[in-house]
């Protein structure tokens, strides 16, 4: 009867798969799974770095809600979804199509505008912040001008705007390569067949490309919008470690950076914020994807 | 079906068995006792040191090995960038070096978490070759001991740009010494330049409120008090300054490293700095280097702010004498004195400021600097407060700022920071 138990075992569970997926498991497990699971039993506890917590229930939560730099953040990384993700689907989609044409010296262009991409975002950010600085590069260029300095980097609004620019500057060549892989798949006979019905470039654009890359835009609008809700380094690199004027810039991922960590960090309470961000990027993925598939239907 | 939901378990078991162990010891400290033969492997962290001095502590730790057969130090150094971090990472995980280089605000949580090894049980012998006010630099309020050997000390001065000075009318031999002379300066100097140059690019810091006077922490050292009258009239004098574009209208963003340069680009005439700034002043602004200005710290104490650095031993450590021994080499006054011959530092251990290296001025500025700094260092207050965390730093930063945006009225703004600041050291139990 034993026998026969583990010949079943043996049957329904082989050995081989699991052990060729062992080191993938292991990773995901020490370095995804574990860590997330973590956060989450942390988020119910007072944990702090060098204290072992107890477990509060929701406290933090509770306390998450009378919080107003949590609100802040909370307002700032849902402003940064607003502003960031819309031209970050249409603009490289534009900038797709301008080099998506095959005439000389394109490849140029293409790794132009590549180039942010694989730039260090602090290097970017230190070059924004010289370009935007109230003495920077724009400023004099304002001033040249007989305009007036813009405070770029010391009103509130105009910090958040910066960092945004920085996102959607940086952000364009990744989505322009999604975008052209798409565009190589849209069948040409398509657009010739508008062409010969009398559309011109923008209605062919409206009635071919668009619906041919729709998913595709789906698509980077999801990937877009939970890397605008997570955004930490354009803020914190123009805006400070205090981010900004009176924390005013904070966002969510900073607020958890800056109360979870060092010799006094908050764990527990910093986790709690994480788990937020988390639900919140989970509901985003949710609602994007519904949208796809009312579209769809 | 059932092997699936077995395989699930037996998954979910190994994933949550760890988490029961999450959390650190602490609290738990280690023994004080460091009696016994110096010997066996040890580890020396130091704060973004090797870069500039590697042959210094390469040739220190061969001295110790020679002078302790069986001895074995191994050396790591740590970016600056992050350091409070990385102390963070290996106190949680128990790997936190034998002996570490801190600073009294990281020695704090570590004391408390039973980290850091009383050196008042340990070491006591060491305590009279430190000046007393270095020794006492690394106890902690409500704690009893001292928790770290005093290693350097730093202050600096005051650098100010003298055209500046002269193009507003201001003596350029005469700069602000109190922060009532400051605050009158840098008024003139908006005035004359139309809000182009401002004579600050920083918001107050609790150094600034120590250095007018303001009672930071009451005594007990159990609860802040830095929103009291004097707090409050110079949060109001930095907000009149800002008003005026006296305090240049990036401060409520700025770093140490921007406000040093809008120094170096002459948008700022005053900028605290050390002796080392200099050689960054004659290489980067060669023409500002000409027209600089070198200074006292302002203070309406007559006490400047001095920076302590120390050396802190793991009370965990397996080596304890061996951890003690080399964490009292490093900081004795030997040692201490040829590492300031290196670097622009001052040492902690009595009768070393007295060393003709610090009192004799050989004419260049780098020496005046040094022979200044080393008689402001006799008198000079650590005015940071070894409980005042990171978390607390921005908290004041942040209402400082909305004070001087006019969002509230300095005394609100200062009555919050100091809520703030209490809750958060309850909540560091």
């Amino acid at each position: 009867m034993a026998l026969s138990g583990i010949s079943r075992v043996r049957r329904q569970l082989p050995t081989s798969p699991w052990l060729f997926a062992a080191p993938g498991l292991l990773v995901t497990g020490a370095f995804v799974l574990y860590p997330f699971l973590s956060t989450l039993v942390n988020a119910f506890t007072d944990r702090r770095t060098l204290i072992p917590g107890q477990f509060v229930g929701l406290a933090n939560f509770r306390e998450l809600l009378q919080d107003d730099m949590f609100w802040t953040g909370l307002r700032n990384s849902t402003l940064y979804v607003l502003g960031v993700v819309p031209p970050l689907v249409v603009l490289p989609l534009l900038l797709a199509l301008l080099v998506q044409k095959n005439i000389p010296g394109i490849t140029f262009f293409r790794s132009a505008f590549y180039t942010p991409v694989v730039a260090s975002i602090v290097v970017v950010g230190l070059i924004w912040v010289w370009l935007l600085d109230d003495r920077g590069l724009v400023n004099s260029l304002l001033e040249t001008v007989g305009a007036d300095r813009v405070g770029f980097l010391s009103d509130q609004w105009l910090l958040l705007l910066s960092a945004m620019a920085v996102t959607v500057w940086k952000g364009l060549g990744y989505y322009m390569i999604i975008y052209l892989a798409a565009l190589g798949n849209v069948p040409r006979e398509l657009h010739e067949a508008a062409a010969v019905d009398g559309a011109g470039a923008v209605r062919r654009f409206m009635t071919v490309t668009v619906p041919a890359v729709r998913s595709t835009m789906v698509l980077v609008g999801a990937l877009s919008s939970v890397a605008a809700f997570k955004v930490f380094s354009e803020v914190y690199l123009l805006a400070g470690p205090s981010g900004g004027p009176a924390g005013e810039d904070t966002t969510l991922v900073m607020l958890v950076q800056r109360t979870g960590t060092g010799l006094t960090g908050r764990v527990g309470y910093a986790s709690a914020i994480a788990v937020v961000v988390f639900v919140v990027t989970v509901v985003l993925m949710l609602l994007v994807l519904r949208a796809d598939r009312k579209e769809e239907s | 079906m059932r092997i699936s939901r077995r395989a699930f378990a037996a998954a979910a078991v190994a994933v949550l068995l760890p988490l029961s162990a999450c959390g650190s010891g602490g609290g738990g400290g280690g023994s004080s006792d460091a009696s016994g033969k110096v010997e066996g492997d040890i580890t020396f962290q130091t704060w973004n040191l090797r870069a500039n001095f590697k042959p210094y502590f390469e040739g220190l730790i061969a001295e110790f090995e020679k002078k302790h057969p069986g001895t074995k130090v191994k050396w790591v150094d740590q970016p600056a960038e992050g350091y409070a971090d990385k102390i963070s990472a290996d106190a949680a995980g128990g790997t936190l070096p034998d002996v570490v280089n801190v600073s009294p605000d990281l020695v704090a949580p570590l004391a408390k978490a039973g980290l850091a090894l009383d050196l008042d049980k340990a070491a006591p012998q060491y305590e009279k070759e430190y000046l007393p006010g270095a020794w006492a630099g690394h106890r902690i309020p409500g704690m009893t001991g001292t928790y770290a050997f005093p290693w350097y000390l730093n202050t600096g001065p005051l650098f100010y740009n003298k055209t500046l000075f002269k193009e507003a009318g201001l003596d350029p031999e005469q700069p602000p010494k109190t922060y009532d002379e400051l605050f009158s300066a840098g008024l003139k100097m908006a005035e004359k330049s139309g809000g182009k140059v401002a004579t600050l690019a920083n918001v107050p810091t609790i150094e600034d409120f120590g250095r007018y006077g303001v009672q930071l922490m009451n005594k007990q050292g159990t609860a802040f008090s830095f929103n009291d009258d004097k707090g409050v009239r110079l949060l109001a004098k930095y907000k009149e300054l800002y008003d005026a574009k006296a305090l240049d209208p990036q401060a409520l963003t700025a770093t140490p490293e921007s406000s040093g340069k809008k120094f170096l680009t002459g948008a700022v005439a005053m900028n605290p700095g050390s002796a080392l700034d200099l050689g960054n002043f004659k290489k980067q602004a060669p023409s500002l280097y000409k027209n600089i200005g070198i200074t006292d710290q302002v203070t309406s104490t007559g006490h400047v702010n001095m920076y302590v650095m120390g050396v802190m031993v793991n009370s965990q450590s397996k080596r304890k004498p061996a951890a003690v021994a080399f964490a009292h080499f490093v900081t004795d006054a030997a040692h201490q004195m040829s590492f300031a011959k290196k670097v622009a530092i001052f040492p902690s251990t009595a009768g070393s400021l007295d060393d003709p290296y610090f009192t004799k001025e050989d004419g260049s500025d780098e020496t005046r600097v040094r022979v200044a700094a080393a008689k402001s260092l006799k008198t000079a207050v650590n005015y940071t407060p070894v409980l005042f965390s990171e978390q607390m730093k921005i908290a004041l930063r942040n209402e400082v700022a909305k004070a001087l945006q006019g969002k509230q009225s300095p005394k609100e703004a200062l009555d919050n920071a100091v809520k703030e600041c209490d809750r958060l050291l309850q909540q560091q139990g």
